[in-house]
């Protein structure tokens, strides 16, 4: 049961929560809650439980900080962890791409959108937006079209 | 990762961004080692709509055009996929009737995204006769859907709650009789295609993806499949009707282009199955919940739900802050993953099957850019 095997492989890494999800709400069936500090070591421990990347994004939550969010499902077993891990704004978080290299386009995408620098991240530059953009459209600041529209020169 | 342009035994090709192989806007820098390639960067991004933060700016319900636009291939496993993440969120139950109206229509899509894919693939390998017959087959569908969506290609056609329109006797006759069309080409495939010697020797054994590479980067869908590993988010997450349906889950054992070649066909057929099955069984009653509210407002939570596409788990990841809009949606496509594996499984290979491996992944382009 990786419900209870995940949990207990977290254990030694002193997680601020490890608790089951409400999987009818949200669709997790295990909440977790850390430091970005502490990423790479989960990582490693939800890799040897055999689960997989299925998604890593951040959130705008505040005007001083992000919150990423990694998800892990398995292939085997259904066994969704979701992982958040609160960033001060400015703050760099390690890179897990040298734990799942699927994550390195996932942490390339954030970077691009956010501004958020993963450190030890081996190619750390814009995925979807162009290589000389200035702006990170997903940060909360970022105007919407409606007000870039009435901003924009006539 | 590719940085300067010419070393001194390699020299750099680009591939695209406007490649008729590429099926869409994607670059690819090959490093090459005389006819072997030794890395591999793809520029993506070209396509590139910022879904996500259209999806900050605009009420629950603005946005369900959008999802017809992500993955116009198989759009409706989209809507399906916001729709359920929504509902979720609302706490909203679907009529019975409506869960099997979305189950034959996201499977119809899912029929024509893969005879689209075969019949492209397969133009790709320069073979241009199963292209023909493939767009035949695939033009009834899209009649049908038409008959019913409005649309050919980019539907919006759930909504929050149910479907807007019930089908009819025609739409079920024609279903029926485009099913019994279908099985009778099975051995024209066959024999045209899965036995064809070229085919196979351009197929077997090239663009290997072994199981820990899928775990390593996530990879899902048939690319997933072709490697052995029953991963079906149909079957492993039950959602819609899915669970009142008989059908397998094709799987390869090498993991090279064969294979997936091999899982997509047989696919077809167990779509076949889930449709027929859910014509027979069809219930009768409501096609919309009742009490769908006007105003749609989320209590604050998030909330993450995964369907399966043509190509693999699309997942979607909603937080809510109690408004009308969307406080954070994150797309989670499965080209994306796919692509980046696929990247690496083209180093050590001849640039004679850059393309052939590039088709067998089935990927689209605006899917990956959002």
């Amino acid at each position: 049961m990786l419900s209870e095997s995940i949990p207990q492989a977290l254990s030694p890494l002193n997680l601020e929560k490890v608790a089951p999800g409400d999987y009818a709400k949200t669709g997790y069936h295990l909440e977790v809650t850390a430091t970005p500090e502490q990423m790479p070591a989960v990582a490693q421990a939800l890799l040897k439980e055999g689960c997989f990347l299925e998604s890593l994004t951040a959130v705008h939550t505040s005007r001083e900080a992000f919150t990423l969010v990694y998800h892990f499902a398995n292939f085997y077993e259904l066994c969704r962890t979701a992982v958040h891990a609160v960033l001060p704004d400015g703050a760099e978080a390690p890179t897990i791409s040298h734990v799942f290299p699927g994550a390195d386009w996932y942490e390339r995408e954030v970077y691009d959108l956010y501004g958020i620098k993963f450190a030890g991240h081996p190619n750390l530059k814009r995925l979807l937006l162009p290589e000389d953009a200035d702006i990170h459209p997903l940060r909360k600041e970022f105007p919407a079209e409606a007000e870039a529209k009435a901003e924009a020169p006539k | 990762m590719i940085t300067s342009g010419i070393e001194e035994k390699t020299f750099v090709l680009n591939l695209g961004p406007q490649h008729p192989s590429t099926h869409g806007v994607l670059r690819v820098l090959l490093e090459m080692d005389g006819e072997y390639i030794t890395a591999a960067e793809p520029v993506i991004g070209y396509g590139h709509r910022a879904h996500e933060h259209m999806a900050e700016n605009r009420n629950y319900q603005q946005f369900l055009p959008n999802m017809g636009r992500v993955d116009y291939l198989h759009a409706l496993a989209f809507n399906q996929g916001y729709c359920m993440a929504v509902e979720k969120l609302l706490g909203l139950e679907v009529p019975e009737r409506a869960e099997y109206i979305r189950v034959i229509t996201n499977e119809l899509n899912r029929l024509t995204s893969h005879l689209l894919w075969f019949g492209a693939y397969l133009m790709d390998l320069g073979a241009f006769t199963p292209f023909l017959y493939c767009f035949d087959d695939r033009e009834h569908i899209l009649d049908l859907l038409d008959s019913l969506t409005g649309s050919r290609l980019t539907y919006c056609f759930y909504r929050f709650g149910g479907v807007p329109k019930d089908i009819d006797d025609d739409f079920i006759s024609g279903t029926r009789a485009f099913i019994h069309r279908l099985r009778s080409r099975w051995a024209d495939y066959d024999n045209l295609v899965t036995k064809n010697v070229i085919f196979i020797h351009r197929t077997k054994g090239v663009g290997l993806f072994t199981k820990e590479q899928c775990q390593l980067y996530g990879i899902t869908g048939p690319s997933l499949r072709g490697s052995g590993i029953p991963y079906d988010i149909r079957k492993s997450e039950p959602y819609s009707a899915y669970p009142q349906f008989h059908f397998e889950i094709p799987i390869g054992e090498n993991g090279d282009i064969y294979d997936r070649y091999i899982v997509r066909l047989r696919e077809m057929e167990q779509s076949c199955r889930i449709i027929e099955q859910a014509l027979n069984k069809l219930p009768k009653g409501p096609i919309m919940a009742e009490k769908v509210p006007k105003r749609i407002k989320p209590p604050e939570g998030e909330v993450y739900t995964a369907v399966e596409t043509a190509r693999g788990e699309f997942g979607i990841y909603i937080v809510s802050q109690g408004d009308v809009k969307p406080y954070r949606i994150k797309l989670r496509v499965p080209s994306f993953a796919n692509l980046s594996l696929m990247v690496e499984s083209f180093k050590d290979n001849l640039v004679a099957d850059v393309v052939a491996i590039l088709g067998s992944i089935d990927v689209v382009i605006p899917e990956i850019d959002r």
